[in-house]
């Protein structure tokens, strides 16, 4: 019984990043503009999470506030949408190619944390511990990080916003059939940037999570693919938030799985870890029902 | 309007001469250094120079080059187009030429004292780590740039510019790189030699950032003035050849493959169990490895394209997953020998004793030496590598008449023939430093050549290759010349797989890691995504793809040093990674008829409509 409650409040742990990421990535894909950039979103966001907190700590002299890790947390929201306007402006106005344009993002944020983390602390691979963490909300038997309570409260709100508000409709218009949208008076332009800007900040807030939330401080490529796990909750949730919290569940489920089983005799962890990779090629294979993305997506928009 | 445009390049340019660093005849180890200026020295850690060393001249080269600014800037309002390119064009060779004497004037000076003090029994010379700077080179780009006006000037500049796009965007893509590069080293760093030192005016700081930021780029490219720093590059291309091939034969395809790191990783753990545990002969046991390389890689991306062909599966998300799927079977294989499954316990023999996840080592049989024994194996200089070459290309070239399968197989013959050979023939002995006898760069090398020769000969000279282009830039249309797309795909990836797969022969059969001829966990994966900013600056040309290639070895083995001397991680070559392939994609920044094909064309046809116009008109004026 212990252990089965370790694993639902390990599972909810590993599903909320994901669960972050994916509602993000849900209004980039579902607005037309693919975000394979969502991985490196989550490492900006991470690193200018604990980066900042760290640094109020030292310029207050190790003051603990209860405000401190929010401002981290705002931080790591801005960074993820600063990259995610860099998305959108090499994609929607430049026209490039979605997927190069998300790759050098990637690649990006593998290697400019580390530049900063060199000058700050002398050290390429991590940031200092900070004392200021996000807080935790006590469920009884254990007790999980505020955002993650926040994550799941947003697919609700997430699911509303998308189909049942004119501005949803609109959105999924831009990504399935954008002359048809702009002939109907929508600037699919603006949209698209809302929507991929949006993406960023959801990522950056779900590296804040990982950074002052989970741990407590930014460790190089501490998002372990955690962007594309979201991506493939994204294909295998079929572009739907309710779909997305399914298939981040399973997908946290196998990660809060691999964990319990290190050191068991069940299966060993790294197939585990797989898992969600291989059922994720599985679905695009439709092998478990057929996932269809929005009609526009990955199609850049000319007037 | 791009007058003005210019005119304010010209400003800038006067701004940094009066601002930056000249030359610097003397830095210390920390990068300190003593910074020449026309207006002044600026040295606030107060270095000295020996006596009888004086850089009067650089006085007078500012005043000629505010001449040149001057009369550059009033020829951009000569009224007649080929008169004002032609005072550009003159312009511009004076300027060449005025670098050119400045840098022989300052090297000449050094060299001169350095030799004397030498000759006179000093332990080292008394100035080390000097060069030209920021405030010189600026001049000589401006010339370079006052030389490319004075041709757009002329009919036809802007097609010339266009025509040539596929060099314009990645070089425009690499100097904005390079600048943005420099702003965050410039934020980040506190100047050269200004730290600590109180006191120091406005000037005296923006030199030393400017000093900074021009001595980071020169580490970065300083591996290319010696041959150790050429085998080092050389020796971080070889990876990044075989992944931008595997890129960019994708590219050429119509398929994205972002799946090459896992495919890499497949393609050592393939090398690996074929090097350690198939029992072979010698002369067999290497091409069968380096075969099991490409295999592995193959496998990986067969997968991917048989799901794309058969269900339409989308394969950027699809070879993302197998990269996973692939750092997870590296894991399991040679991270730890037991296992319970069940209860069950499972042991693998894979993994070498220790508490590092490593392979076994490779048998002997199946390991690439390293460059410098092929070359000159002992100490001696061996003919067979260059016999082999020219005996292939010559028989290559000189066999024009056959067919291209029978010429090729000639010259695989005399290449073969070539290197026995060579082999046999006595050579000279030649002395090789303990430095460039420890560079990694290893016979991988060569066969990434072959790569890049197969990747050029299959896609632009049969016709298979042909078809597989066809069905990268119009699918549809291939399909109704008959190609068969799907079988395209698979095969496309199958290759592009394979490709990916050979970088391990760098890695785990030529010890190009760390100097074990072992597969560890920690192999550089990552070299995979690397691949895609060397397709994309090669624009999927072969040779583009070696220059790129080496570019980035340069870049990363002057990294190495970045690091050692300047504390700047050697990250940053890959945040200009990045940041080259982000620009690549927006067209480096470029006007649409740069980025665009049909409007390429387009710039291109008017400005051929309008030489035939100008020859019409002048033709029967010839004619009287």
């Amino acid at each position: 019984m212990e252990i089965v409650i370790a694993l639902f409040f390990s599972t909810l742990r590993q599903a909320a990043p994901l669960l972050l990421t994916s509602l993000g990535g849900l209004f980039s894909e579902r607005s037309g503009v693919v975000n394979i950039a969502l991985e490196g979103m989550i490492l900006f966001g991470a690193a200018a999470a604990a980066i900042t907190v760290n640094r109020i700590e030292v310029a207050t002299g190790g003051l603990e506030a209860f405000w401190i890790p929010w401002v981290g947390l705002l931080a790591g929201a801005t960074v993820g949408g600063l990259v995610g306007l860099v998305h959108a402006v090499a994609s929607i106005k430049y026209r490039a190619d979605q997927i190069v344009s998300g790759t050098a993002i990637n690649i990006a944020a593998l290697g400019a944390p580390s530049i900063v983390l060199q000058v700050l602390y002398n050290n390429t691979s991590t940031s200092k511990e900070v004392q200021n963490r996000l807080p935790n909300v006590d469920l009884g038997p254990s007790s999980v990080s505020i955002l993650v309570i926040l994550a799941f409260l947003l697919v609700p709100v997430v699911w509303w916003v998308l189909f049942k508000t004119p501005w949803g409709l609109r959105l999924r218009a831009v990504g399935e059939h954008p002359e048809a949208a702009e002939t109907m008076g929508v600037n699919v332009i603006r949209m698209r940037y809302t929507a991929v800007i949006l993406s960023g900040v959801l990522a950056g807030i779900a590296g804040a999570y990982l950074s002052i939330g989970f741990l407590n401080q930014f460790i190089r490529a501490m998002s372990a693919g955690a962007g594309f796990i979201a991506l493939a909750a994204l294909i295998f949730g079929k572009w739907h938030p309710f779909g997305v919290l399914g298939a981040t569940l399973l997908f946290g489920f196998a990660q809060a799985l691999a964990i319990q089983l290190q050191g068991g005799d069940i299966l060993p962890a790294t197939i585990v870890q797989a898992l969600p990779f291989i059922l994720t090629m599985l679905v695009l294979a439709g092998f478990i029902g057929r996932s269809r993305p929005p009609a526009a997506v990955g199609k850049p928009y000319d007037k | 309007m791009s007058r003005y445009w210019f005119l304010m390049v010209g400003g800038l340019v006067l701004l940094i001469m009066i601002l930056a660093p000249w030359a610097v005849p003397l830095r210390e180890f920390d990068g300190t250094g003593y910074l020449l200026n026309p207006l002044g020295v600026m040295n606030p850690k107060g270095l000295t120079l020996p006596e009888g060393l004086t850089f009067n001249w650089l006085g007078v080269a500012f005043g000629l080059w505010i001449l040149l600014l001057l009369a550059a800037s009033a020829a951009l309002f000569v009224p007649n187009a080929e008169t004002r390119a032609r005072v550009l064009y003159i312009l511009g060779g004076i300027g060449i030429a005025i670098f050119a004497i400045e840098a022989l004037l300052f090297y000449q000076a050094i060299n001169t004292l350095n030799d004397a003090a030498v000759a006179a029994g000093a332990r080292r010379p008394p100035l080390r780590r000097f060069a030209l700077s920021l405030g010189i080179y600026a001049g000589f780009f401006y010339s370079l740039g006052l030389l490319l006006l004075a041709r757009m000037q002329l009919p036809g500049g802007l097609a010339f510019l266009v025509r040539f796009r596929g060099v314009v965007v990645p070089i425009v893509s690499l100097l904005l790189a390079v600048v943005i590069g420099a702003v965050v080293v410039a934020i980040l760093r506190p100047g050269l030699g200004t730290q600590g030192v109180e006191g120091l005016g406005l000037r005296e700081l923006i030199a030393g950032k400017l000093d900074l930021v021009t001595y980071t780029f020169q580490i970065l490219f300083s591996p290319i003035l010696n041959v150790t720093g050429i085998f080092t590059s050389l020796g971080f291309a070889t990876p990044l050849i075989f992944t931008g091939l595997a890129v960019a034969f994708g590219f050429r395809a119509g398929m994205f493959n972002i799946g090459a790191p896992g495919q890499l990783t497949m393609g050592a753990l393939f090398a690996m169990l074929a090097g350690v545990y198939l029992p072979l002969p010698g002369w067999l046991l290497l091409p069968v490895a380096i075969a099991a390389a490409a295999l592995g890689g193959a496998l990986w991306g067969g997968i991917v394209g048989w799901l794309k062909a058969r269900f339409g599966a989308n394969e950027v998300i699809n070879t993302i997953m197998m990269n996973y799927i692939a750092a997870s079977v590296l894991l399991f294989m040679i991270a730890a020998n037991e296992y319970r499954f069940f209860g069950q316990t499972v042991r693998l023999p894979f993994k070498a004793e220790g508490f590092e996840g490593r392979s076994e080592e490779m048998q002997e049989g199946a390991r690439i030496p390293l460059m410098i024994n092929i070359i000159a194996p002992n100490g001696t200089f061996s003919w067979a590598l260059p016999l082999a070459v020219i005996a292939s290309l010559g028989v290559y070239y000189a066999l024009r008449r056959l067919d291209l399968g029978r010429r090729l197989l000639f010259s695989l013959g005399a290449l073969v023939l070539g290197f026995v050979v060579g082999g046999f023939l006595p050579g000279f002995p030649v002395t090789i430093s303990s430095a460039l006898a420890s560079q990694l760069l290893n016979g991988s090398f060569l066969i990434a050549v072959l790569a890049l020769l197969f990747y050029n000969f299959y896609l632009f000279r049969t016709s298979a290759g042909y078809e597989l282009r066809a069905t990268g830039l119009a699918p549809k249309a291939a399909e109704y010349a008959g190609v068969n797309l799907r079988r395209k795909m698979i095969l496309a990836m199958v290759i592009s797989g394979a490709l990916a797969g050979l970088a391990a022969t760098h890695y785990v059969l030529g010890a190009g890691m760390d100097g074990t001829y072992r597969l560890k966990t920690a192999i550089p994966s990552s070299v995979g995504f690397d691949g895609i900013a060397v397709a994309l600056m090669g624009q999927n040309m072969p040779l583009g793809i070696f220059l790129s290639a080496t570019l980035f070895g340069v870049l990363l083995a002057g990294g190495v040093s970045l690091n050692a001397q300047l504390g700047i991680s050697n990250q940053i070559i890959q945040v200009l990674q990045a940041l080259i392939i982000l620009f690549i994609a927006v067209g480096g920044l470029l006007p649409r008829y740069f980025t665009d094909p049909l409007r390429a064309a387009q710039v291109e046809t008017e400005a051929k409509a309008e030489q035939e116009a100008r020859q019409a008109k002048s033709a029967p004026a010839a004619g009287d």
